[in-house]
């Protein structure tokens, strides 16, 4: 059976236009995906049923024991962690923020170590910000700093940027400017007309010569700054000017590296600054499928976008103090509850050895580094493939995740919905 | 009057606890406090063994010792607008947020948000400073408004961020971006900073050891004798990006 506009949950692209050919339960060919897509629905190998650690191995349990026993975790933490929640849709999410709340726990979703710094500097200075419809239609220069949409997001350039013809570009690959600023020489800056080659950790200062150039203040910049010359930096800003719509695409190089939000701060604030001459926007590559979602749900939930604590009943917020990876290095958390999401592969070291130590509950379709840090796995549907949902893209906009095959397993909404019960002491299964 | 607060040994020790409710003021009524373990709710003779030696009629008088571990301990001076807080060893976060008046004095080190938006009243922090030392809150346009922060070991990333008024004195290094966003008040590093005052508006800034990768849109303007420091220095004005109009003087290195 063929499935039209079916849209692919992995990255912030959202693809909607995609052609699954479905027999049973399997999906059996992808079109129009890239690999990452043909990756998420063809090798979609699954937990069969919840597992448990006992002293030397794994052993099978029931959803309901599973379920009880993961309450009985959270119920007796003194600080519970609740950490996860972006590769699944809004209804799970939205049900996390309501354990939080009901047990006094910190919730954090995966923008903790992504795009959390852009965040901040959003809510020091705003975001110019626009759909991506409107930079395929209408933007003629088009920036990626510090990300490489190739191999990451594999689709942006053909459907947003580059290769996309627009209502007034309508000779894309002639008319847009591509301009690729990155510490090595990735594969998306081999397709650049300008690539910028910038020493590691220098973004802020090469951000801050590009303010003063817009601002017509040559005279103060020195020769060279973080290894580019003054005469590239003159070039760039002159391209910047004279754009009739341009774009900014930043990604964790810019988020990630020293500086972290003050590096997007100037970014956004050179957007502003360039909305002096021309229209400007900038705008996140943001990562998993979802994440934008989490903060949507969140903010609505509890004014917060992550890094929410509940411990005194109330929403507190402030990063580097209620983030994740911050809590478990200072050994805060004495549980932890992880949906959608691998922090084992992804947080420092001695973040993930934390989880090891405390009881540590997963909740995710697939096996993966974090399932060898728990205690409990519980599998789930994926959010797309055999569940449907809302997500957001990375613009902004919420889009409905289809739901193209039947696998038997209890969506991850419904299973925490058990566990709030539990925590709330109206059912016992 | 004096109130010494000893702390317990606990059973999770590094859960955190939140104590804003340690302030010389309260203490007028006597010591039935509660305080934040992690989640749950306490009072603080379950936290501290609490000793309390002489009387005192009005708040200014009383003096808050806190001994043993507590560096797991936030928020404490929290809203102090008068009397004097003694911390014996290091100290957790937000230690003298929104402070107006009174004194703290540290012997240990502090750790992250020390003097959040302080407003008056002193702070001497004999140890180092963790990170975001006499700064803000997130997304706030104001750290700092008024008082003194001393601190005579090292200051983390982000000291005096968005600072708006008041003097920060930092007698060791501090970690990247000190004074960063600062739109008033008075900053001085006895050694050495890395990108010192990024994005500024206004205030000062001084700088008495080496600066590490100055921010490229800076303008020279001057070379001043600093009397007060007997140094002389390179006095820029800044941040251009920003059409700011701060002042930051360093040292040259050498001169005396």
């Amino acid at each position: 059976m063929l499935v039209n506009d079916v849209v692919c949950p992995f990255c912030g692209c959202l693809c909607d236009d995609l052609e699954l050919e479905v027999e049973a339960d399997r999906v059996v060919r992808v079109l129009n995906g890239c690999s990452l897509a043909e990756a998420t629905f063809m090798n979609d190998t699954r937990l069969p049923a919840p597992i448990r650690r006992t002293s030397t191995a794994w052993e099978k349990i029931s959803y309901d024991e599973a379920i009880k026993e993961t309450a009985d975790i959270l119920k007796d933490a003194d600080r519970p962690l609740l950490y996860g929640w972006s590769s699944t849709h809004g209804d799970t999410q939205s049900v996390g923020v309501h354990i939080a709340e009901l047990i006094g726990a910190v919730i954090d979703n995966t923008s903790t170590v992504c795009h959390g710094p852009s965040i901040l500097a959003i809510q020091e200075v705003g975001h110019p910000g626009c759909t991506l419809g409107q930079v395929k239609n209408r933007a003629d220069v088009i920036i990626y700093w510090g990300c490489n949409p190739i191999e990451a997001h594999p689709r942006h350039m053909s459907r947003y940027t580059t290769f996309a013809t627009g209502f007034f570009v309508p000779d894309a690959q002639r008319e847009r400017t591509i301009i690729v600023v990155d510490t090595r020489r990735n594969d998306s800056g081999g397709i650049a007309d300008e690539f910028v080659q910038i020493e590691p950790g220098g973004d802020y200062a090469v951000l801050s010569a590009l303010r003063a150039l817009v601002r017509g203040k040559e005279s103060v910049i020195p020769k060279k700054v973080a290894g580019i010359s003054k005469e590239q930096l003159i070039r760039i800003a002159g391209i910047c000017k004279n754009a009739k719509f341009g774009a900014i695409f930043f990604g964790l190089g810019l988020t990630m590296s020293r500086g972290k939000y003050k590096n997007v701060r100037n970014a956004i604030e050179l957007t502003d600054e360039l909305n002096r001459h021309t229209k400007f926007v900038i705008s996140p590559m943001r990562g998993h499928g979802n994440v934008y979602g989490s903060n949507e749900v969140f903010t609505w939930m509890t004014g917060y976008p992550f890094a929410v604590d509940f411990a005194r009943g109330i929403a507190f917020y402030n990063p580097g103090e209620t983030t994740a990876v911050d809590i478990l290095r200072r050994g805060e958390c004495d549980a932890a509850l992880i949906v959608a999401s691998d922090p084992g592969a992804n947080f420092p070291r001695v973040a993930a050895a934390h989880l090891a130590k405390i009881p540590t509950v997963l909740i995710d379709p697939h096996v993966n580094a974090t399932t060898s840090l728990s205690r409990i796995h519980i599998p789930c549907t994926a959010a797309g493939i055999d569940a449907a949902g809302t997500a957001y893209r990375m613009d902004g906009v919420p889009i409905r995740l289809k739901k193209v095959i039947e696998r038997g397993y209890p969506d991850d909404a419904e299973i925490l919905k058990k566990i709030y019960d539990c925590l709330n002491g109206w059912m016992i299964p | 009057m004096r109130v010494i607060l000893e702390s317990k040994v606990r059973k999770k020790p590094t859960i955190p606890i939140e104590a804003e409710s340690i302030i010389p003021r309260n203490f007028l009524k006597g010591t039935d406090l509660m305080v934040y373990e992690g989640n749950k709710e306490r009072t603080l003779s379950e936290l501290f063994w609490i000793f309390v030696e002489g009387t005192a009629v009005s708040p200014e008088n009383i003096e808050v010792v806190l001994k043993g571990d507590a560096s797991r301990i936030k928020r404490v001076g929290e809203y102090m607008d008068t009397g004097s807080i003694l911390i014996t060893g290091d100290i957790g976060m937000h230690c003298g947020n929104f402070m107006s008046g009174g004194t703290i004095e540290i012997l240990g080190n502090a750790d992250a948000w020390l003097g959040r938006e302080m407003r008056g009243g002193m702070i001497l922090c004999r140890g180092n400073a963790g990170h975001y030392c006499a700064t803000g809150y997130r997304g706030e346009k104001k750290g700092m408004q008024g008082g003194k922060v001393e601190v005579l070991g090292n200051a983390g990333d982000f000291c005096a961020e968005y600072l708006a008024g008041g003097e920060v004195h930092v007698h060791g290094s501090t970690g990247d971006f000190p004074g960063v966003e600062m739109r008033g008040g008075r900053l001085t590093i006895g050694r050495d900073a890395t990108r010192p005052c990024a994005n500024m508006k206004d205030g000062t800034c001084v700088v008495l050891g080496n600066v590490h990768e100055m921010i490229p849109t800076f303008e020279k303007i001057d070379r001043r004798v600093l009397p007060e420091w007997k140094i002389i220095a390179d006095v820029y004005k800044g941040d251009v990006a920003n059409r700011g109009k701060g002042t930051l003087m360093v040292k040259i290195p050498g001169a005396a």
